[in-house]
C-alpha cells in the first residue's frame, strides 16, 4: 500500500466503520494521537465506494462516519476562536476508536474463554440412552394383586391347539379323486358343497388346493362370479384323459408315504392363503 | 458421613453449578464454611489421584467438569450437540454489556459504530443478557446486563473474573493522555442508579467517557 492509498479493503471483513477506520490506523502504522484526518479520510472514502450499491443497509454507517472525517478535517482547518481552549476535534474520534480497540480485544478473550469452556464436559452431555418411558402413574400393586390377576387370565382355548396342531393330513390326491369324480358325475360342483361333510379346515385348504392344481392341469376349470361368491368347478379340457396323472403320487394307487408327505407340505405352506378360501 | 463425601454426591448428581450455599442445605451438619473446607480437599483429591474430571469454579458455584485434554475423545464419543460459539459482532456486543452494564441499545451502537439490534436479540435470545431496568432517557429505553448464563458460558467463576483492563495489551493503555477523571463518568442521566459492576472500577476508567455524546450526533 503506497502513501497515495491504493488500498484494497474487504469491507465485509469490518464489523463496522470503526473497524475499518482501525486497520487503516493500524496497518499503516498512524500514530492513534495523531491522525493525519486527509489522508485516512481518502482512504475511508476509497475502501467504501460501491458499498451503497450491494450492502445498503450498512452503507449508512460507513457513510456516517465519512461525514463525521470530513468534518473533523474542516474544523481542524478553521483557527481556535479567541478565548477558547485548544481543543484538538480528532479527540473525540480518538477515544472511541481506542475504546473500540479495547472492546475488540475482550471480544477476543472472550472467545479464547469460550473455546476453553468448550473443551470441558459437565454433566450431561453424553447422548442418553433410550430408555423405556417411565409410567405416568406409579405402580400401586402387590405380588398377590399381580397373581390373582395373572390367574384371572384364562389358558388358551384348547380349540386354537388343535387348530394349530392337529391338523390331520389330509392326502391331496383323495380330494383330487373327489373333485374329478363329482365333476364326471354332475359336469359341476360346487366347491363348498365340497367340503361340506367335514368340519376341519384343512379339508377346505386341501381341496382348493387338489382344485387350483386340477385347473392348472386343465383337468377342470374353476369359476367364481364375484369376490365371496360361491366357486364352482366345471369338467375342463383334460378331464377325460390322464386325470390321474394330474397330480403326483395320483396314479401309483395305494397310499405311498411320499404323496403323502408332499400333500402335508402342502398343508403348511397352503395354509394361510386356504384360511381366507375355506371362510369364502 | 464425611462432609467431603455428601459434598461429592451432591455436584457427582448436579449438572448444573452449585453455590457452596446451595450445597449447605443438604445436611444440617453443613455449612458455608465446612462445604468450602470440603471442596478444597476434593479439589486435592481429584487433582492429586489424576482423575479426569476436576472442580471448577463457574458462575458463582462449583462444577464436577471433565479436564480439556479429555475433549477429543468426548467429541468422538456420542455427544449432545453444545450450544455454537458466537459471532464476532455477537461477541463484541457482548464485552460491551458486559463492561458497561446496565446499558441501553443506543449507547451500545455508539460504542460498537453500528445497528445492534440483531444481535441484542441474540444474545436475549440465548439468555447471555437481559433486560435489567430502564434508563433515564427519552422513552426510558431499556438496560441490559449480563446474566449467569453469560458467566457458565465463558466458564468464568464471578464476573470479577472478566479480562481486566490493565491485563489487556499494552496499546490499550496509551489511551491515558486522552483520559478525563474517571470521577465524571455519572454526568447527564446516562449514569443512571444502578451501581458500578464490583471490580469495574478500573474499567470504568478506561470506557466511562461513551457518555460524552459525539458530535455528530
Amino acid at each position: 500500500m503506497t502513501d497515495d492509498g491504493l488500498l484494497v479493503v474487504e469491507t465485509e471483513r469490518f464489523h463496522g466503520p470503526l473497524d475499518l477506520l482501525l486497520h487503516l490506523i493500524r496497518t499503516q502504522d498512524i500514530d492513534i494521537f495523531d491522525i493525519p484526518i486527509a489522508r485516512i479520510t481518502r482512504q475511508f472514502l476509497e475502501a467504501i465506494e460501491g458499498l451503497a450499491d450491494t450492502r445498503v443497509d450498512e452503507a449508512g454507517e460507513f457513510l456516517e462516519m465519512a461525514a463525521l472525517l470530513v468534518r473533523i478535517k474542516a474544523r481542524m482547518l478553521l483557527p481556535t476562536p479567541a478565548g477558547e481552549e485548544d481543543h484538538d476535534p480528532r479527540a473525540e474520534l480518538v477515544r472511541r476508536l481506542l475504546e473500540y480497540e479495547m472492546i475488540r480485544e475482550v471480544a477476543a478473550r472472550l472467545r479464547a474463554a469460550e473455546d476453553d469452556r468448550g473443551r470441558r464436559f459437565e454433566k450431561g452431555y453424553v447422548q442418553p440412552r433410550p430408555r423405556p418411558r417411565a409410567a405416568r402413574t406409579p405402580l400401586e400393586v402387590t405380588w398377590e394383586d399381580l397373581l390373582a390377576a395373572a390367574l384371572r387370565v384364562e389358558p388358551p382355548s384348547p380349540r386354537d391347539v388343535e387348530h394349530r396342531v392337529a391338523a390331520r393330513p389330509v392326502a391331496l390326491r383323495e380330494k383330487v379323486g373327489l373333485i374329478v369324480e363329482a365333476v364326471r358325475r354332475a359336469r359341476r360342483i360346487e366347491f363348498a358343497s365340497l367340503v361340506a361333510p367335514w368340519r376341519e379346515r384343512i379339508h377346505g385348504v386341501m381341496t382348493l388346493l387338489a382344485g387350483l392344481e386340477l385347473g392348472r392341469r386343465r383337468v377342470v376349470s374353476l369359476r367364481q362370479r364375484e369376490h365371496f361368491s360361491p366357486l364352482w368347478f366345471y369338467g375342463g379340457r383334460n378331464l377325460d384323459h390322464g386325470s390321474e396323472r394330474a397330480v403326483p403320487g395320483v396314479a401309483s394307487g395305494s397310499g405311498d408315504a411320499g404323496g403323502d408327505d408332499r400333500a402335508a407340505g402342502a398343508d403348511a405352506r397352503g395354509a394361510g392363503a386356504a384360511a381366507g378360501a375355506g371362510t369364502a | 458421613m464425611n462432609a467431603a463425601r455428601i459434598v461429592e454426591a451432591i455436584l457427582f448428581a448436579s449438572d448444573a453449578p452449585l453455590s457452596p450455599g446451595e450445597i449447605a442445605r443438604a445436611d444440617e451438619t453443613l455449612d458455608e464454611d465446612r462445604v468450602e473446607a470440603a471442596l478444597a480437599s476434593l479439589r486435592a483429591e481429584y487433582d492429586d489421584a489424576g482423575h479426569a474430571f476436576e472442580l471448577r469454579e463457574v458462575a458463582d458455584g462449583v462444577q464436577l467438569m471433565t479436564r480439556p485434554e479429555f475433549a477429543p475423545y468426548l467429541e468422538r464419543f456420542d455427544t449432545v450437540p453444545r450450544s455454537s460459539r458466537l459471532s464476532g459482532p455477537a461477541l463484541e456486543a457482548l464485552a460491551i454489556v458486559a463492561y458497561r452494564q446496565p446499558i441501553g441499545r443506543i449507547e451500545m451502537e455508539y460504542i460498537r459504530g453500528v445497528n445492534s439490534t440483531g444481535v441484542i436479540r441474540t444474545l436475549l435470545d440465548r439468555e447471555l443478557i437481559a433486560a435489567v431496568g430502564r434508563g433515564e432517557g427519552v422513552g426510558r429505553p431499556v438496560l441490559y446486563g449480563t446474566t449467569s448464563r453469560f458467566m457458565e458460558h465463558f466458564g468464568f467463576p464471578s464476573m470479577e473474573h472478566l479480562p481486566r483492563p490493565e491485563e489487556l495489551p499494552v496499546i490499550l493503555r496509551e489511551r491515558a493522555p486522552l483520559e478525563d477523571p474517571p470521577a465524571q463518568a455519572d454526568e447527564e442521566g446516562q449514569g443512571d442508579d444502578s451501581p458500578a459492576l464490583s471490580g469495574e472500577e478500573a474499567v470504568a476508567a478506561v470506557l466511562a467517557h461513551a457518555d460524552q455524546r459525539p458530535e455528530t450526533a
